[in-house]
């Protein structure tokens, strides 16, 4: 690729050790080099115990680096979290029962000061996006899983978030969903352009779904191998029958180190 | 028929109806027993239609009021001590789950006292608040208080421990300032344990202010209820209180849960 394109984060020799309850150092991640460009769909893929999800959490300033450090925009992740930048989307809804749907979508607003009428708008704006217009004044118990998780995703996008980080978002939910708001998160994606880093351990998802997938193996989490995914956009769930797209599944499977998983 | 009865025993107004029905026929049977058993039946267990005579009995017990008379005029002065104490009790838990949730290290030094006065008889510590306060109505609804706070910190507290780890997260992604975790998360998430809370410390409080009612004279159900006790008075109004303080307690537990019910819209529509 010819074309300059803005590096959004970057990590340097990131490394994450964790004290087990034995007072045991267990290193979660090490040696991470990583660049991220700007509008990218990036897939941190591995097995449990890799560092996938250290990772996402480092970037995000959930978890302080042991070695190494992040960079986003020029600036740490403190940083750019305090100026409410991310978005984040956890395996769970974490939806607030006593809220509305839209209400819960309003809550990163609220937080940030939005003015009232702003905060409505937008959060409209955001169910519409997601296929929950018409849930707006539900309360989260009286969704599907699927619809919990679309509100959660809803959410994340309300604050206009440059950067969007989903960990493991749609691996509680049934096949059938999860292919459904595939498509729904590429189409969101390509309209308000962000970048997203997107934690999954299912490998066809992290093919589909991104411009490259970040391989990490376990013990220690490590970053073993990054494969381009130059499948066309946008693309739709026909393109998991091609050969191409096989092809890039077994390219990505062979690339885990450590043996079989 | 059989799908008509299991119809029937899933509504609510029936398993009461129920209920009722079975501790009447308790009740009398227990009370066709002690008739032909005890010398004072009355004393021990008089059968329902008696108390209920009693109730509307036109009779004088005192100088110039009848049973129900007597017990709806203390009643309101031990109410109204309960019911101060229970509102004082449920504020300064409210308080102390707060505190307790925002320091570990204070959490770690009150509990066990918390726990400490929880442990000392109602009786024994009658005397110990009176002494400090020097007067026995104000004594009277500390009492209530004490016992009202404990369940409604202890649940309270339960309800801010009850926020997941991915909450608290969310909130730091966010950027939120600590007050705003209070007032948008925690808060909310521990309502409904305060109001279990509430539910448990309610009746507690009434107990408790009839109970402390008979330390010392001047007014209130408990002093009407040892006076009945010890013959002062008819038998039949220390059975009327008994009737009174159960509805008094169950009307109040209702209460409670309209007005959470009323608070908590989520829980409508389930």
């Amino acid at each position: 690729m010819s074309e300059v394109r803005d590096i959004e984060i970057k990590t340097r020799e990131l490394g994450v050790t964790f004290q087990d309850n034995a007072g045991r150092d267990v290193t979660a991640l090490t040696g991470v080099n990583l660049e991220i460009y700007k509008g990218e769909f990036i897939t941190l893929l591995g097995p449990s115990g890799c560092g996938k999800t250290t990772l996402l959490r480092s970037i995000a300033d959930l978890q302080k680096p042991t070695t190494g450090d992040v960079h986003i925009q020029g600036m740490t992740p403190k940083e750019v979290r305090l100026q409410q930048k991310f978005g984040f989307v956890f395996q769970q809804p974490v939806l607030f029962d006593w809220r509305t749907v839209k209400k819960n979508v309003e809550l990163p607003m609220e937080i940030m000061g939005y003015s009232k009428g702003e905060r409505s708008d937008r959060a409209d704006e955001m169910l519409e996006m997601v296929g929950l217009k018409d849930f707006a004044n539900h309360y989260p118990n009286q969704l599907s899983g699927g619809m919990q998780q679309r509100a959660n995703i809803a959410r994340a996008f309300g604050l206009d978030p440059d950067i969007l980080l989903m960990d493991e978002p749609f691996s509680a939910l049934d096949e059938f969903t999860k292919e459904k708001l595939h498509e729904d998160l590429l189409r969101i994606w390509r309209a308000t352009n962000k970048t997203i880093l997107f934690v999954t351990h299912n490998i066809q998802e992290g093919v589909f779904l991104s411009d490259r997938v970040c391989v990490l193996s376990p013990h220690p989490g490590r970053l073993s191998a990054i494969v381009d995914i130059d499948i066309e956009r946008p693309r739709t769930l026909e393109v998991k029958e091609s050969s191409y797209f096989n092809e890039l599944v077994t390219k990505v499977r062979n690339s885990f180190e450590g043996g079989s998983v | 028929m059989k799908e008509k009865f299991e119809v029937l025993t899933n509504k609510k107004w029936f398993s009461s109806l129920l209920w009722i029905l079975l501790l009447i026929i308790a009740w009398e049977v227990g009370a066709f027993v002690v008739a032909n058993t005890k010398r004072i039946p009355e004393n021990v267990l008089p059968h329902l239609y008696q108390i209920i005579i009693a109730g509307f009995s036109t009779d004088k017990v005192t100088g110039d009021m009848t049973a129900t008379q007597a017990v709806l005029s203390s009643a309101a002065q031990t109410l109204l001590r309960g019911f101060l104490g229970f509102v004082l009790g449920a504020a300064i838990g409210f308080v102390f789950a707060l505190v307790m949730k925002m320091s570990g290290v204070l959490e770690k030094v009150l509990f066990p006292y918390l726990m400490l006065i929880q442990l000392i008889p109602v009786l024994g510590l009658a005397p110990i608040v009176l002494a400090i306060t020097g007067d026995i109505n104000v004594s009277r609804v500390i009492i209530a208080a004490i016992l009202s706070f404990y369940p409604v910190a202890t649940n309270t507290l339960a309800g801010f421990k009850s926020v997941e780890k991915e909450k608290y997260d969310l909130m730091f992604i966010c950027a939120a300032k600590p007050h705003v975790i209070y007032t948008k998360v925690l808060i909310p998430a521990a309502l409904p344990y305060f109001f279990t809370g509430l539910k448990i410390a309610a009746p507690m409080a009434v107990t408790a202010s009839i109970l402390v009612d008979t330390l010392q004279g001047d007014g209130g159900l408990g002093c009407l209820l040892s006076q009945s006790l010890k013959h002062a008075m008819s038998i039949y109004v220390f059975w009327l209180i008994v009737f009174f303080s159960a509805f008094v307690g169950i009307l109040v537990g209702k209460v409670i849960g309209w007005i959470e019910y009323g608070v908590s819209p989520w829980k409508r529509r389930a």
